[in-house]
């Protein structure tokens, strides 16, 4: 039995192209639940981001997660980190656990896990192994009741433009590449033994029935009004990106013009020149008069933009889900009043 | 050997400097009799003095040469040169212008050393950039300097270690015969130094410039002959009757060289003379001749002799205290008149001003006592004799002692105002928490006294300039202590026409005020004044007085002392602000002093320690100078916990009202910080200093728990740290309370009205304990400011929102699109020069049409944000008004 988590439901999930070498997630309760801990151990403080190792199989476009391990928290040597990890794999061998390496983990906090670390450690576990994919734990949200997990890859482009290593406004035309082409997301299953089928079902018939009304819980403004804080402060930064671009492009223009002008008075003189017979003034390189300005990097704008689009996607969702908690509790009131007024009037 | 040559060491040197003045000690007292010895002296020291400047530099420019430190040498160098050109003179008298060989060496040492110097490259590259200037520009000097001594070199490099007997000699030689015949001296030595003229000039060919140089100092050194002659010729006449003036003189010469001598010894203490034995009575020399009629005349000229002696580094003080007594049992022996009398009496206390040498040390506890007891007298004297005029204008060739009206120079104002401020520097030696400060602060009454009594001398002379100066001198006496009678007269205890502090201040300001013409006075006495009111809870007189003088904008450029009193005076005006409940005035005086964290330097109470840099040692003590003594220190921490208490009574409502308002102001800085910091803390424990307090109290009051924010600020512990340093502490404490509760009031109903549908004003009237009227006051003026948008309900008794405010979810919604708005603003823009560019390459016509719609829509959107913005405003300005 396997079922959808849902953070896959609402999303924006678009459909894996072909070329992907894997086109679904599947993880099993025990890494899950390993993440799961580590994370809300480490990262749910806002600062600091509790990340790990992904160990599994790939099965024929399928990538199976069947184990992970965390990271020690970050103290900067690389060389310790790698040896911890290989180290980690070969005793995780010894007890009979797939050992390879196929992807990694990270806690986050809503949207904001789209950061230039992240694209950057996502390309290099990409260029060395090929299939992996980056998980995407959000703490705030399953703090809340809604389980949320993602798996992400970076798109093609994304690793062109990555390994090219120019963030030009041209470039990134060039290549198509847009906030919304940095990541794909894969879908996740979750695939648990028979075994802890029926422990699970076992156990939800124990629930009692009234604490699934718990599911009803509205909080509204707090989440939304969190959202909406991060979200002002990344417009913040977006707008003094597109400052920034606009500034330079008045540069530009600016340089262009004094160029042009530059460029008529040199024709006018050789023109005069040539009038009374003398050889034309001497070709200059044009570059050396008017350098060219460097152009401001559009990676982090477009990471923003990512982010502040994580932010409204999910205040969509959020809104919409609450819409719909709102007619039914409206109903379930309804209910209530009707069986009360009758019992009243019995 | 000479001891010029071989004594390189200090030691040496110094110990026979030393040796010198012990021996010349007993000149010092007042030896009238044998004048011999002295004059040996004078000839003797000027070239000691230039030899031994000679051969400190020369000390120096070898240590100088041991660490390489070209710059320290080249500055000594050119001291050499010019104390050698100083010497010259000297050099040509006594050693008949042959240049000295230690002076000789040091010049070929010099150049050895540059030269070597200059060839170690490598050195000279890894030398700091102002070294090797200084190198460069030594070598140059030195090249151009030594030219002068060629000859002499060539010659001293042929033979460098021979010796120097025939100086020796010659220095035997010349102790002995200048005191053997003073007289024969003067023509030899002119053709001596006539001798020594010639064969410089006549030395050689090229050197014209130079001989330029030697006539230029063949004149100096013939004028300071001259001067040579003078004292030789004067030496001749001392034998003569009236020697004592010309004595006197010579004396004064003397000491101004000795004076000189020691700063070049560089020696920057003052030489205590401890010598205990010389006052014994029976040493003492005597006053007058046995059989002398003693008159006025007499008596005054014995006067202005000693007083001759005053100031100079020779005088032995005390013994010049004792004289003038001495004379002054004389004069009353002999009856001479309360006018000389007087004379005396002053020139005693001026005595025994002297006595302290230095101006920034207190003086000794027993002097000053001697002048508290002196100072009275002499005004008694002084005022028994209506007819007695002394004043700084009479010259003395027309003092008049022997008949009325007399006539005296001198200024008893200048007296009484040295006298307080040797008062206060004793008061600053003293610790203030030991009894001796207590001892020496009961000295406070006589000095008032004495203060007193001047003024009614000075009120008697009419002079209105002096009148203002003694004036200011008591308001500076009176200004920081409270007068219980005050209070009393206010509440009636005591009759209405009980003369007061206040009404003393007030008289006294007012003559200031109206016959000043500097202004520092004035100024003084109005901060003296305010804060005398202050001090006194006149707030609206003081407050008055300050607005009146529009001190505040001239302040700071007034000297630093008067600075201090400002500081003092808002202080003061801060806590008698707070203690009338006017806490945004309160707030508004002490914001300055708060927010530079530097409230103990701002009242000279005491001095910061610096981080960046160190004070120098002059900085220090001009710092000290200006420190208040302890007694007239305002309590710091009551000035900080008024300040915070007032700034939390102020920003937590200001902070609840307008928790979502992007542009909202900190009101104050400082008590920001301080809940910032406490807010940072994980693990916050109960309060314990006054600061944790006040915070806590904060935060209990954000949400408009009073009783809570209460507890904090008024407990035993507050209680004692400050609340019980104000007079009337039990009305602070009450007035407190209610502020605190209307306060506490106002932010809970700006925190927690979106929750409420309708608030009856009697449960609020019971939650924060409010008489009725009160809340009812309250909310009214909130509802009028448009702080708090309700309405009252009369039948019910109770407030009805309206809930227009937009909830804290729709403001940060507002705010979001603010923030949208301006990106998509900025991104118009850059689309804008997209488009531009498009244009000019396509020229089609169908963007525009796309183009102008947004440009539509932006500016709706720009409207709607311009209408909140004014209604913002109008908020804003409600509030102000």
């Amino acid at each position: 039995m396997s079922s959808k988590v849902s953070g896959i439901r609402g999303g924006r999930s678009r459909v894996v192209p072909d070329d992907c070498p894997i086109n679904v997630v599947q993880i099993s309760g025990l890494p899950m639940m390993k993440m799961i801990k580590h994370c809300h151990e480490e990262g749910s403080g806002s600062v600091d981001v509790a990340q790990g190792a992904l160990l599994g199989l790939v099965v024929e476009k399928r990538l199976e997660i069947t184990n992970c391990f965390p990271f020690p928290k970050q103290d900067d040597s690389v060389d310790e980190d790698e040896a911890y990890q290989i180290a980690m794999m070969k005793k995780l061998r010894r007890v009979n656990v797939d050992h390879l390496h196929v992807g990694w983990y990270q806690s986050a906090d809503v949207g904001n896990f789209i950061s230039l670390p992240l694209l950057e450690s996502q390309y290099h576990y990409q260029n060395s192994i090929e299939e992996s994919v980056v998980l995407i734990y959000d703490t705030q949200k399953t703090a809340r009741g809604f389980l949320s997990l993602k798996a992400y890859r970076l798109t093609p482009q994304a690793v062109v433009m990555y390994k090219e290593e120019g963030f030009t406004p041209d470039a990134l035309r060039n290549l198509k590449v847009g906030y919304e082409s940095l990541f794909i997301e894969v879908p996740v299953v979750m695939k648990n033994s028979s075994l802890s089928n029926i422990l699970l079902n076992q156990l939800s018939d124990m629930v009692p029935e009234e604490d699934g009304l718990g599911f009803l819980d509205l909080g509204t403004s707090s989440v939304l009004e969190g959202h909406m804080r991060c979200m002002m402060e990344r417009v913040d930064e977006l707008n003094q990106e597109a400052i920034k671009f606009n500034r330079y492009q008045q540069q530009v223009l600016r340089q262009q013009q004094d160029k042009y002008r530059y460029m008529q008075k040199r024709a006018q003189e050789n023109a005069a020149r040539q009038a009374k017979d003398e050889p034309p003034l001497p070709d200059e390189d044009i570059n050396k008069l008017f350098r060219p300005l460097p152009t401001p990097q559009r990676l982090n704008p477009m990471i923003v933009a990512g982010q502040v689009n994580a932010y409204s996607s999910h205040v969509a969702q959020f809104c919409s889900q609450a819409m719909a908690k709102l007619f039914v509790t409206q109903t379930l009131q309804k209910a209530k009043e009707d069986t009360g007024s009758a019992k009243s009037l019995q | 050997m000479s001891r010029f040559f071989a004594t390189g060491t200090d030691s040496e040197s110094e110990s026979s400097s030393e040796e010198e003045q012990v021996q010349r000690q007993p000149a010092a007292a007042f030896t009238f009799s044998d004048d011999e010895e002295e004059t040996k002296r004078v000839v003797r020291s000027t070239k000691e003095k230039r030899y031994e400047e000679l051969t400190n530099l020369i000390k120096q420019i070898r240590n100088h040469k041991k660490i390489k430190d070209m710059s320290s040498m080249l500055s000594s160098f050119e001291d050499l040169t010019r104390a050698y050109q100083k010497a010259l003179p000297v050099i040509a008298k006594e050693e008949s212008g042959v240049t000295p060989r230690f002076y000789v060496r040091i010049l070929a040492e010099l150049d050895d050393f540059i030269n070597e110097v200059w060839e170690d490259k490598d050195g000279r590259k890894n030398m700091n950039k102002n070294n090797s200037k200084s190198l460069g520009s030594m070598r140059q000097k030195l090249r151009k300097y030594i030219k002068d001594f060629e000859k002499e070199l060539t010659t001293f490099r042929e033979a460098p270690d021979g010796d120097d007997e025939d100086e020796a000699e010659e220095e035997d030689v010349d102790s002995d015969d200048s005191d053997a015949k003073p007289v024969k001296k003067t023509v030899p030595k002119l053709e001596q130094e006539k001798a020594a003229k010639k064969p410089t000039a006549g030395d050689d060919g090229d050197e014209s410039d130079d001989s330029m140089d030697w006539g230029s100092d063949s004149d100096t050194s013939s004028s300071e002959d001259e001067e040579d002659i003078y004292t030789n010729i004067r030496d001749r006449f001392l034998k003569k009757p009236e020697k004592e003036e010309e004595e006197t003189k010579r004396e004064k010469k003397e000491r101004r060289d000795r004076v000189k001598k020691r700063e070049e010894e560089d020696d920057g203490g003052v030489w205590e003379t401890v010598r205990g034995g010389v006052a014994i009575p029976s040493e003492k020399p005597k006053m007058f001749a046995k059989d002398a009629e003693i008159d006025v005349n007499l008596v005054v000229r014995k006067l202005s002799e000693i007083m001759a002696a005053r100031g100079k580094k020779r005088t032995d003080r005390r013994e010049q205290i004792e004289l003038l007594h001495e004379l002054q049992n004389i004069s009353e022996l002999h009856n001479l008149g309360p006018a000389i009398n007087f004379k005396i009496r002053l020139a005693i206390i001026a005595a025994i001003f002297d006595y302290t040498p230095k101006v920034s040390d207190a003086m000794k506890p027993e002097y000053w006592t001697k002048l508290l007891d002196r100072i009275p007298d002499a005004m008694d004297v002084l005022l028994a004799n209506p007819d007695m005029q002394v004043a700084e204008e009479i010259l003395e060739e027309h003092e008049q002692f022997d008949q009325e009206p007399y006539q005296i120079r001198g200024c008893v104002l200048t007296v009484v105002e040295r006298l307080d401020e040797e008062f206060v520097k004793l008061l600053k030696e003293c610790d203030p928490h030991s009894n001796e400060y207590v001892q020496r602060l009961k000295d406070e009454i006589k000095v008032t006294q004495i203060i007193d009594k001047v003024q009614t001398y000075i009120e008697h002379q009419n002079k209105p300039a002096e009148i203002c100066r003694i004036y200011l001198r008591k308001i500076e006496h009176l200004y920081y202590k409270l007068d219980g009678t005050v209070l009393e007269k206010r509440e009636g205890r005591m009759p209405a026409d009980t003369v007061t502090s206040v009404d003393v201040m007030e008289r006294l300001c007012k003559y200031v005020y109206a016959k000043d013409n500097t202004d520092r006075l004035r100024t003084r006495a109005i901060l003296c004044h305010i804060y005398h009111h202050a001090l006194h809870d006149n707030w609206f007189e003081a407050r008055d007085l300050v607005l009146m003088s529009h001190l505040q904008e001239t302040i700071q450029h007034s000297d630093p002392s008067t600075q201090i009193l400002y500081n003092r005076t808002m202080a003061h005006l801060g806590l008698c602000a707070f203690r009338h409940a006017n806490i945004k005035d309160s707030h508004s005086c002490l914001v300055d002093l708060m927010m530079t964290g530097k409230v103990k330097e701002l009242l000279a109470q005491g001095l910061l320690p610096q981080r960046q840099h160190e004070r120098s040692k002059e900085q220090e003590k001009i710092e000290k100078q200006r420190q208040m003594p302890f007694h007239m220190h305002i309590n710091q921490e009551l000035l900080e916990c008024v300040y915070l208490v007032s700034a939390m009574l102020i920003e937590i409502p200001y902070m609840a009202a307008h928790e979502f308002d992007a542009r909202r102001r900190m009101i104050s800085k400082t008590f920001y910080q301080q809940l910032r910091s406490s807010e940072r803390q994980s693990l916050l424990g109960p309060p314990e200093s006054m600061r944790e307090h006040v915070v806590a109290a904060s935060k209990a009051m954000r949400n408009g728990n009073w009783n809570a924010c209460f507890t904090f600020i008024i407990n035993d512990k507050m209680n004692a740290k400050v609340w019980d340093l104000f007079s009337q502490a039990d009305k602070v404490r009450t007035m407190l309370k209610r502020l605190i509760q209307e306060e506490s009031l106002r932010t809970y109903l700006f925190t927690y009205s979106n929750v409420y549908d309708s608030i009856s004003m009697e449960k609020l009237s019971q939650m924060f304990e409010l008489d009725k009227p009160v809340v009812h006051s309250v909310i009214s003026k909130m509802i009028i400011n448009e702080e708090l948008m309700a309405s009252l309900d009369d039948p019910t008794q109770s407030v009805v929102m309206h809930r227009s405010e937009p909830s804290r979810l729709q403001s940060i919604a507002l705010q979001l699109v603010d923030k949208v708005n301006n990106l998509v603003d900025s991104n118009e823009r850059i689309f804008e020069m997209k488009q531009g560019n498009f244009f000019v390459r396509g020229g089609g016509g169908g963007g525009q049409g796309n183009f102008r719609e947004r440009q539509n829509y932006n500016r709706q959107g720009q409207d709607w944000g311009r209408q909140r913005r004014d209604r913002e405003n109008r908020d804003r300005e409600n509030r102000a008004y």
